[in-house]
């Protein structure tokens, strides 16, 4: 107790730095994925994906990530259970994040491919089963996350099989495909609003004062859907079939009608991977923030504090604006055979996947999600060429980050509580 | 930068080198028409030129046809079978090497093309370049047929593509019967050696319209599944 009456606002505000940097680095390097398909499929320039992904990245990680913060918060951990001794979670945080953070530098340097939410999950699973006790750890639902990653995976290949097949019935494989394109298009348009409309408000909006039952939220997305899908039809409305003309051969301009749509995905894609990644930054600080402003207290019920959603919004979009601009276009220069049609299906079914993931609280891997959208389009047979090594290097990447993630916060852990005490 | 392994999983078509692949079979079946009328004129210095240019297309043919093959190895899954693609690659790549034959074995012997046939066997000739120009047509379009997904429109245009293909070939049996049955009629008159020799070419030439050929019902059988 006296440590957080003494130190209180020092841990405060080194928490807020540490989660700062980790918003940051999520914003530069992840923010990536969300949005080279859209730019290597040329759906959307450079700048206007940062754009885009800016603003909806901040929209996703401010209203929609409040669920996912607060698993990271409490959920993993009992905090109960530390009342008497609440330096000991605040402790455990600032070294979750610490861990995570330099766990993603080594990575960064080395070039491989780690995902943050696991190096998080595994911190804060390492510091309290090691540094606390083995029951301080809500086992139930650490397994329900661990679970989640690899059902994620597959549930968004499965829907992006779906969305991908659709396609192909309804527009690819027909006499008058840029006909039917325009036609059903809007639909799917329809679709992105939609869905992402349904869950956040489903989910509340509660920290900026609107609170819907689902009547009103199923009301409410609808007429979101069909505006977002009314402005894609007017967008589309500009869009003519030009053939290109390659060698001898003519091309079908189709797929102008798919990159108005991958616009509306790239947006539904970077709302989703903010909802969702915001937690990894910024769950540990709002665990210390609800400790130290309430001068000890260890209580289950108390709300947080909205600025540090904020905090993490802020965090990913300078990182964006920093450095996301160089990944993006390493990442849309690597995955030009993703066209349009395709990218949309994978992008989509990502999005939703992941929005869903926001929605119940669950911490996804938003690169793992989308790779397994990306092997749903390729079953469909929509892409030429993919490697399926990919997957068992996911499972690599699992097998490392977690003991290593939860290996450094045990160190800071014990660390952190010698200096202080 | 930290690899997020996201982009690993998408590989390179195995399409784009084989379709480079037909470009290069496509300039050389031109280069040999060069080689041929060089040769009909005993033009022995321009012929000589030719038959460089189409030794470094067979070079660049065998990189491009590695490269299609690197690209199909175990843990990628591809749109179309492995096999198909082996194929499409083996059957193009005879198409730059008869073209090398042609031009090596006759430069090698100097071989004279008589007067009487001269006009039927460029005819010949160019009609199998027009064969291979076709099958490289057909090889551009699979891009377009598997951004339809192998159905609609996209198919019906290959299928189109493919006939164009069949005839051309038919039409290129007729004119091969003529030209032997010119080389018959003045055969007696040649040095012997020379006739086998012709024949030999005669054949070779058939060859690329039957590879080029056998390329478009590669196509036709990956189109279809």
């Amino acid at each position: 107790m006296e440590i957080i009456a003494l130190y209180g606002p020092y841990l405060l505000i080194s928490g807020c730095v540490f989660g700062f940097f980790m918003a940051w680095g999520i914003g530069a390097n992840d923010v990536a994925n969300a949005m080279g398909p859209s730019v290597g499929a040329k759906a959307l320039t450079l700048s206007q994906a940062i754009l885009v992904a800016c603003i909806f990245e901040f929209a996703g990680a401010y209203l929609a990530g409040g669920e996912v913060t607060s698993t990271i918060r409490k959920g993993i951990i009992d905090p109960v259970l530390l009342a008497d001794s609440p330096e000991l979670l605040v402790f455990g945080m600032m070294s979750s994040l610490l861990a995570a953070g330099v766990w993603l530098i080594i990575a960064s340097f080395k070039g491989w491919p780690v995902s943050t939410t696991h190096s998080i999950v595994g911190a804060i699973v390492g510091f309290a089963a090691v540094g606390i006790s083995v029951d301080s750890v809500s086992w139930s639902q650490v397994g329900s996350i661990v679970s989640s990653w690899v059902i994620s995976p597959v549930i968004a290949g499965a829907i992006s099989f779906l969305l991908f097949k659709s396609v192909q019935s309804l527009i690819l494989n027909t006499k008058h495909p840029f006909d039917n394109a325009k036609k059903y298009v809007p639909g799917y348009i329809f679709l992105v609003g939609f869905i992402i409309s349904m869950v956040t408000l489903l989910k509340g909006l509660k920290h900026v004062g609107l609170t819907l039952n689902f009547q009103e939220s199923l009301t409410y997305s609808l007429l979101i859907g069909a505006g977002i899908a009314l402005l894609g039809s007017l967008i589309l409305r500009s869009v003519k079939n030009t053939f290109e003309k390659r060698g001898d051969v003519i091309f079908d301009g189709v797929e102008k009608v798919f990159a108005v749509l991958m616009v509306f995905t790239a947006c539904a894609m970077a709302f989703a991977h903010g909802s969702n990644d915001v937690a990894n930054a910024v769950g540990p600080l709002a665990a210390i923030a609800s400790v130290v402003q309430s001068g000890g207290q260890i209580t289950a019920e108390s709300t947080m504090p909205w600025w540090i959603l904020l905090l993490g919004a802020v965090g990913i979009v300078l990182g964006l604006a920093m450095l996301g601009y160089r990944v993006i276009e390493t990442v849309g220069k690597n995955i030009t055979e993703l066209t349009p049609s395709r990218g949309f299906a994978a992008v989509l079914a990502a999005a939703t996947t992941v929005v869903l993931g926001s929605g119940t609280g669950l911490p996804l891997s938003t690169t793992h999600v989308l790779i397994g959208a990306v092997l749903g389009v390729g079953l469909a047979r929509g892409i030429s060429a993919i490697d399926l090594s990919v997957v068992g290097r996911i499972f690599i990447s699992w097998i490392v980050t977690l003991p290593v993630g939860a290996g450094l916060s045990i160190l800071f852990f014990f660390a952190l509580k010698g200096i202080f005490s | 930068m930290r690899s997020t392994g996201f982009t690993d999983i998408i590989k390179k078509s195995p399409f784009g080198p084989i379709q480079a692949h037909m470009e290069v079979s496509k300039l050389s079946t031109d280069e040999l028409i060069i080689f041929l009328q060089a040769a009909i004129n005993s033009n022995w210095e321009q012929a000589t030129q030719s038959r460089e240019t189409i030794s470094d297309l067979e070079n660049q043919a065998d990189t491009l046809k590695a490269e299609t093959r690197g690209l199909l190895t175990k843990s990628i899954f591809l749109a179309v079978p492995r096999e198909d693609i082996l194929d499409l690659i083996k059957l193009a790549d005879d198409i730059p090497n008869t073209v090398k034959d042609i031009s090596g074995l006759m430069i090698g012997r100097k071989m004279e093309i008589p007067e009487q046939i001269a006009s039927s066997f460029i005819l010949f000739a160019k009609e199998a370049a027009a064969i291979t120009d076709a099958a490289a047509e057909a090889v551009d379009y699979i891009d377009e047929l598997f951004q339809f997904s192998f159905g609609g429109n996209a198919a019906t245009k290959m299928q189109q593509l493919l006939e164009k293909l069949d005839s051309l070939e038919n039409k290129n049996d007729q004119s091969e019967i003529t030209l032997r049955s010119e080389l018959f009629a003045i055969e007696r008159d040649l040095p012997p050696v020379n006739v086998i020799f012709l024949y030999d070419i005669i054949n070779k030439i058939g060859e690329l319209s039957d590879r080029a050929e056998q390329v478009g019902h590669r196509i036709s059988l990956i189109a279809s599944r």
